[in-house]
């Protein structure tokens, strides 16, 4: 079950990462909201920043549970030079159906649920310092964001 | 060596130094240096005096001096001297990278005042450049504020920027809109017509906020409101009489 | 009435709803279904809800919240949002997140104000 992803060309490898999430139902979302939460809070984010990390991941989960059925999540602290800032790294990873067209997606305001803005992946692209994502129709979507601890 | 140090120590201090505050510091660091000659943990005792001495002479002066010396006593431990010179260096480095970065932090903090005006309003000058890190914190900092005051109106004056781009834009865009989500009304002031000109070129449109000529006429224009509010409260009759069920 | 997923306190016609608990979706979802049946049993006017302890707002919450707001206009009762805190108001104004129909105030006594001023 926890053995090492692979899609395209990127590798997850688990024991990297200070957290792995399962979401595979709707209280998951909840959950990895709180923990993104208390991570990014005990990594010394500020207040703003927290609450921008963790919307992020309930979006990232949301998108898991609503178009994938299930998923992971993984979070991990990045040290990018010794003595500089730190910044946490999310990935979202899911084998669902893929997105039929990324850019518009992105692009915000599209959506195909009816219960949606539309403003998720694009929200959290602009929440987030940077954005990367990767998907495909039949074989699933990986989204790899990261946020810079910011001196405030 | 230690002997031979203070022996000839007026001799030494004469030919490391010319004016007499540099002479009695010098002399300060030879007596230390005999003092801690041959210890074991030498370079770390010798830390502490080569650093008194670098508060009165340059680390180019330090440099030479030690060669001199090199040169005048037998067996003299350059190599630790300099160790513990380039040490006592490093730490000053990272000493003042500290106080640069508190500089930093504190030209942040007196750039972004946040002033309440008044018993509903706040004022918020825009000082300088902004840049992303600087608007976000200031952001931040309105919106505390806002939410600790529970201020209705907050006026941001913007007569000392000097240039909007579209990120900058962007950035006061969703500080007025994350102003108003608290349920406060944000009137912009002080819009230079260069900035007007980019403005309008770029397409950034602040239809979101009220834009007032100064902060003048902002105050004017809050009081004028808060006094309508007020008309508009005072003839409150009771209400809310039939009970539920 | 069935049970209710948030305690509420009526105000002359007015409903303050203090939200206090994980908003997950499930739950916004029973909420919103509770407030509708409240303003018609209730005969409620204007519906105040305080996310003061409310730490995440995400886009779907924000949905839920502006599309209950809508529903309630149609019974003729209108919403104000208060106390959102500063750090979730910055986060859904960078996510480019509007609060449709709904009407906000950073304190209680100015959520009643708006109200007292819609009717």
């Amino acid at each position: 079950m926890m053995d090492d992803k692979n899609f395209n060309d990127i590798d997850i490898n688990v024991h990297d990462y200070d957290i792995v999430l399962k979401i595979k139902d709707e209280n998951d979302i909840a959950v990895s909201r709180q923990m993104a939460k208390s991570f990014a809070q005990k990594n010394n984010f500020s207040l703003a920043d927290v609450t921008k990390i963790a919307t992020a991941i309930s979006e990232l989960s949301r998108n898991i549970y609503r178009y994938a059925k299930e998923g992971y999540i993984y979070i991990k602290k990045k040290e990018t030079e010794p003595g500089k800032d730190i910044s946490i790294e999310i990935i979202a990873y899911d084998r669902g159906p893929g997105i039929e067209n990324v850019e518009r997606a992105v692009a915000g305001g599209y959506t195909t649920s009816q219960r949606s803005l539309g403003l998720g992946l694009s929200g959290i692209r602009r929440l987030m310092d940077s954005f990367y994502i990767k998907s495909e129709v039949g074989k699933g979507t990986v989204v790899v964001v990261e946020k810079r601890r910011r001196r405030f | 060596m230690k002997d031979f140090v203070i022996s000839r120590l007026g001799e030494l201090v004469e030919e490391l130094a010319k004016d007499d505050e540099q002479k009695k510091a010098w002399e300060d660091f030879l007596i230390d240096f005999a003092e801690v000659c041959g210890k074991t943990d030498f370079k770390e005792e010798l830390k502490a005096p080569v650093s008194n001495l670098l508060q009165h002479i340059s680390e180019k002066e330090l440099s030479d001096g030690i060669g001199l010396l090199y040169t005048k006593i037998d067996n003299f431990p350059a190599v630790d001297v300099y160790k513990a010179l380039v040490e006592v260096l490093g730490k000053k480095n990272d000493e003042n990278q500290v106080r640069i970065a508190e500089l930093h932090d504190t030209l942040a903090e007196l750039s972004t005042p946040i002033i309440q005006l008044w018993q509903d309003v706040l004022l918020a000058p825009v000082i300088g450049t902004l840049d992303s890190q600087r608007a976000q914190n200031m952001a931040e900092k309105l919106l505390e504020s806002i939410a600790d005051t529970r201020a209705k109106v907050v006026i941001v004056d913007v007569t000392g920027v000097s240039m909007i781009d579209t990120i900058v834009g962007e950035f006061l865009i969703e500080m007025f809109s994350a102003v108003k989500l608290l349920g406060s009304d944000v009137i912009l002031t002080g819009i230079k017509p260069e900035i007007a000109h980019t403005l309008v070129k770029l397409g950034i449109d602040f239809n979101m906020v009220i834009i007032k000529r100064d902060l003048e006429s902002a105050l004017k224009y809050s009081i004028r409101k808060f006094a309508k509010d007020a008309e508009i409260k005072q003839p409150n009759p009771k209400r809310g009489d039939a009970d539920e069920n | 009435m069935k049970t209710k997923v948030v305690p509420t306190i009526k105000l002359y016609d007015y409903l303050i709803v203090p939200i206090q608990i994980e908003l997950d979706d499930s739950t916004i979802e029973k909420l919103q279904m509770q407030l509708l049946n409240e303003i018609s049993e209730r005969k409620i006017r204007g519906i105040i809800i305080d996310v003061s302890m409310v730490d995440v707002i995400d886009s779907y919450i924000s949905f839920v919240l502006s599309e209950t707001a809508a529903m309630a206009k149609a019974m003729g009762c209108y919403t104000v949002i208060c106390k959102i805190q500063p750090q979730v108001a910055l986060t859904l104004a960078q996510m480019g997140i509007k609060l449709k129909d709904v009407f906000t105030a950073n304190s209680l006594e100015g959520a009643i104000d708006i109200l007292n001023q819609l009717d």
